[in-house]
């Protein structure tokens, strides 16, 4: 029901478009995520600019198909939802993906403090698949952490934790991430893990 | 940025005047020094601190003086305050330009019709109301009260016609699940029966003892006196009902017949009891007024005299605020266009604000993401039939304890087949999340279940539907900036104030966000702060 919903809405979204001006329709990531999708704390929106390729597509699809961003408590994530199954439908995956791409990424400035040296050991059960530098693994499908909004970082592993993300079936990737999500046990083990990101480069 | 000149204007903008500066130097002394240091704002400034030229103290509408020089302002939004500021300033010799990141003027002002678009990020809708005057729907500000004298002269100036809005309806009801079964009742039995009961109960346990203050038993009688008239008690102090509430029977042939009282303890079961006032809050109360065809008859008015101004699609992503005016650089058609102006003034609500590339100081900066944005949420229906007149509901507010929150009937087009009423207005941000994160017809099918316990059959009647998730709307992704007393204190002098040349401005910049005129207000402090800067450079016509 909720698919033949969004159907409806995206018949009805054609029919505008078809007047609309030319222009660039990606522009509309900007709106959330900010000037070159750096992130908007504001909004709670994070830096989208610089992620992989890959990760980018992967995470828009699981939006689009309700695998990600559905949960009430996960009010940013169910806000991206509908917009993700709307670049799908009516732009594409790659070209907003493509988009961001060219657009200029900057490290974002650190809003979190936490014990550096307590995130280092915890980090340890990361590397294997996110790297020693957070440099991420495409081989392994791991992005990268270094270089991302910390406040992000912080809610998706709190959201890993609570089962707001990683649950539904189709996201197997965040499944995995969800089965580890047991060796940062409370807040202030995700607070310290991201302190440490915050300081790979 | 931090230039000497600015942070002398962020320590003496807009205080009282008292300051305690020491006079080691006499105030002439002073003014030329920060004149050498700063420039003729400087100067400005600093005679307001010591109390040689008046502050702006108020917001009413500024006379500004006319330009002798070249000026040019960089508006960032087309909402009410940046029309505000435009008109005004374009008048006075400015050299004004609107960047609108919308595909439409308005801001939040926003009415639609047939085939109108509403641009959600997520969920996009159109409009397909039948093509009829009478059949609009106001998603955002949709009435005017008597006192908003701002708004009311723009009105008048711009031509817009108005016409009574009805807010306060007895006849409509109140349902509440908590009370009597979820079973609708008048708002007039709601209110005269539950404050019979409460005036009865206080009447009868009244003693002279039980105050602060030393009150006599002619003063304890005077009170009962007046429960009396409070409660429509008859002359034993009972409340037996009242007309108030309505009669049993409406026959005029033969002699009235009071209803039977609600059971008082039932109705104090209700929450309602905290919105039963809201007819007579300062705001709210009556008279109000709406234009004839749509609120945004106002914003259409100020674009018949500047919409030549006002460019579309337009959307900032950096602001640099020089020691001399302000860079603002924007997407247009996919590419970025760099433009500098003497002022900037900033309508961009500050949520978005913080995303975008700014030089801002540190404290303005973090003030931008400290207010939380406002997350209400709209419905309109088509209704096949305007059913509520044959309940005798002409306009006006049924209230509910469910969701949806409120029904609005609308006050224009009365008698006639159809019509546009309100179906679902939340005020608290759970509910609006709950709708927003349904697909447009199920946030209908939601508010239709709901409705349906106010007026049977409700679902029958309903055409088509409009839904407005303000905080998922294209470029606004937010209501109302959702201040309290903490935050206004401790951050609303450091947006309000200017960083150099650069404005911040809208509804949320005001002590009364979610209103047009607070909007204008907000607007209106800012061109006057830059007429009085201009006045003191001597850069206008004498």
């Amino acid at each position: 029901m909720k698919r033949l919903n969004r159907i409806a809405a995206g018949i009805a979204l054609a029919l505008v478009l078809g007047s609309a001006s030319a222009g660039n329709d990606y522009d509309y990531c900007l709106l959330c995520h900010g000037a070159n999708a750096n992130g908007n704390y504001g909004i709670r929106a994070p830096k989208i600019s610089g992620m992989e390729p890959w990760y980018l597509a992967r995470q828009l699809e699981n939006f689009a198909s309700g695998a990600r961003g559905v949960p009430p408590e996960d009010a940013a994530g169910h806000e991206m939802g509908p917009v993700g199954w709307r670049v799908k439908t009516e732009g594409s995956l790659e070209g907003a993906v493509k988009f961001i791409g060219t657009l200029e990424s900057r490290r974002p400035a650190p809003t979190m403090t936490g014990d550096v040296a307590h995130g280092k050991t915890l980090y340890a059960g990361c590397v294997a698949c996110h790297g020693a530098k957070g440099e991420g693994n495409p081989s392994v499908q791991a992005p990268a952490l270094a270089a991302r909004s910390d406040w992000y970082l912080a809610t998706q592993l709190a959201n890993y934790q609570k089962g707001l993300r990683g649950t539904d079936a189709r996201d197997t990737y965040g499944a995995q991430m969800r089965a580890i999500i047991s060796t940062l046990p409370d807040e202030k083990a995700i607070v310290d893990v991201v302190a440490y990101i915050n300081t790979l480069k | 940025m931090q230039s000497d000149t600015l942070s002398m204007q962020r320590r003496n903008n807009y205080n009282d005047g008292s300051t305690s500066m020491k006079r080691a130097v006499s105030r002439r002394d002073f003014l030329n020094l920060a004149g050498a240091l700063g420039g003729s704002t400087a100067v400005f400034r600093a005679a307001v601190a010591l109390g040689i030229l008046p502050a702006v103290a108020h917001a009413e509408r500024p006379e500004l003086a006319t330009l002798n020089k070249s000026r040019k302002v960089l508006i960032l939004g087309a909402g009410i305050s940046g029309l505000t500021a435009a008109y005004e300033l374009s008048r006075k010799g400015y050299e004004v330009q609107v960047l609108e990141a919308s595909f439409r003027a308005g801001g939040r002002n926003m009415t639609v019709r047939n085939g109108d678009r509403i641009d959600e990020t997520g969920y996009q809708q159109v409009c397909n109301f039948d093509k009829d005057p009478d059949l609009y729907f106001n998603c955002g500000p949709a009435r005017i009260p008597g006192h908003h004298k701002s708004l009311l002269n723009y009105c008048k100036e711009l031509d817009v016609e108005l016409a009574p809005f009805i807010n306060d309806n007895r006849l409509a009801w109140v349902q509440d699940d908590s009370m009597f079964g979820g079973k609708p009742v008048r708002a007039r039995e709601f209110m005269t029966d539950s404050r019979g009961f409460v005036a009865e109960l206080m009447s009868k346990s009244l003693k002279p003892e039980q105050f602060a203050a030393p009150m006599t038993n002619d003063d304890v009688e005077r009170l009962r006196e007046y429960l009396k008239y409070l409660g429509s008690l008859d002359p034993s102090f009972k409340y037996v009902g009242s007309s108030n509430a309505g009669l049993a029977v409406h026959d005029y042939t033969n002699p009235d017949v009071l209803k039977k009282p609600l059971d008082g303890r039932e109705l104090l079961k209700s929450k309602f009891m905290a919105i039963m006032s809201f007819g007579e809050t300062d705001d709210q109360a009556a008279m109000m007024m709406e234009p004839v065809g749509g609120m945004d008859r106002v914003p259409a008015g100020f674009l018949r005299k500047i919409g030549h101004l006002v460019q579309l699609e337009s959307q900032v992503q950096k602001i640099k605020v020089l020691s001399k005016g302000v860079e603002v650089t924007y997407r247009r058609n996919g590419a970025y266009v760099t433009a500098k102006a003497d002022y900037v003034l900033n309508c961009i609500p500050m949520h978005l604000l913080a995303g975008i590339e700014h030089n801002f100081p540190k404290e303005f900066a973090a003030g931008l993401t400290s207010i939380p944005r406002g997350k209400l949420f709209k419905i309109g229906f088509q209704m096949k039939e305007r059913f509520w007149e044959k309940e005798g509901i002409y306009g006006g507010i049924s209230w509910t304890l469910q969701d949806i929150q409120q029904l609005w009937y609308p006050a224009h087009g009365i008698n006639r087949q159809k019509g546009v009423m309100l179906g679902a207005y939340t005020f608290d941000p759970a509910a609006g999340e709950k709708f927003a994160r349904l697909a447009p017809a199920d946030r209908f099918k939601l508010a239709i279940a709901q409705g349906e316990k106010i007026h049977p059959g409700y679902g029958s009647y309903v055409e088509t539907g409009v839904s407005v998730a303000w905080h998922q709307m294209n470029h606004m992704l937010g209501c109302a900036a959702q201040w309290d007393e903490e935050l206004w204190k401790k951050w609303f002098k450091t947006l309000q104030t200017p960083v150099g040349n650069h404005y911040l401005m809208g509804d949320q910049v005001s002590y009364h966000p979610g209103w047009q005129e607070g909007a204008m207000a907000s607007a209106h402090f800012a061109i006057a702060d830059i007429d009085a800067r201009e006045r003191a450079a001597g850069s206008v016509a004498a």
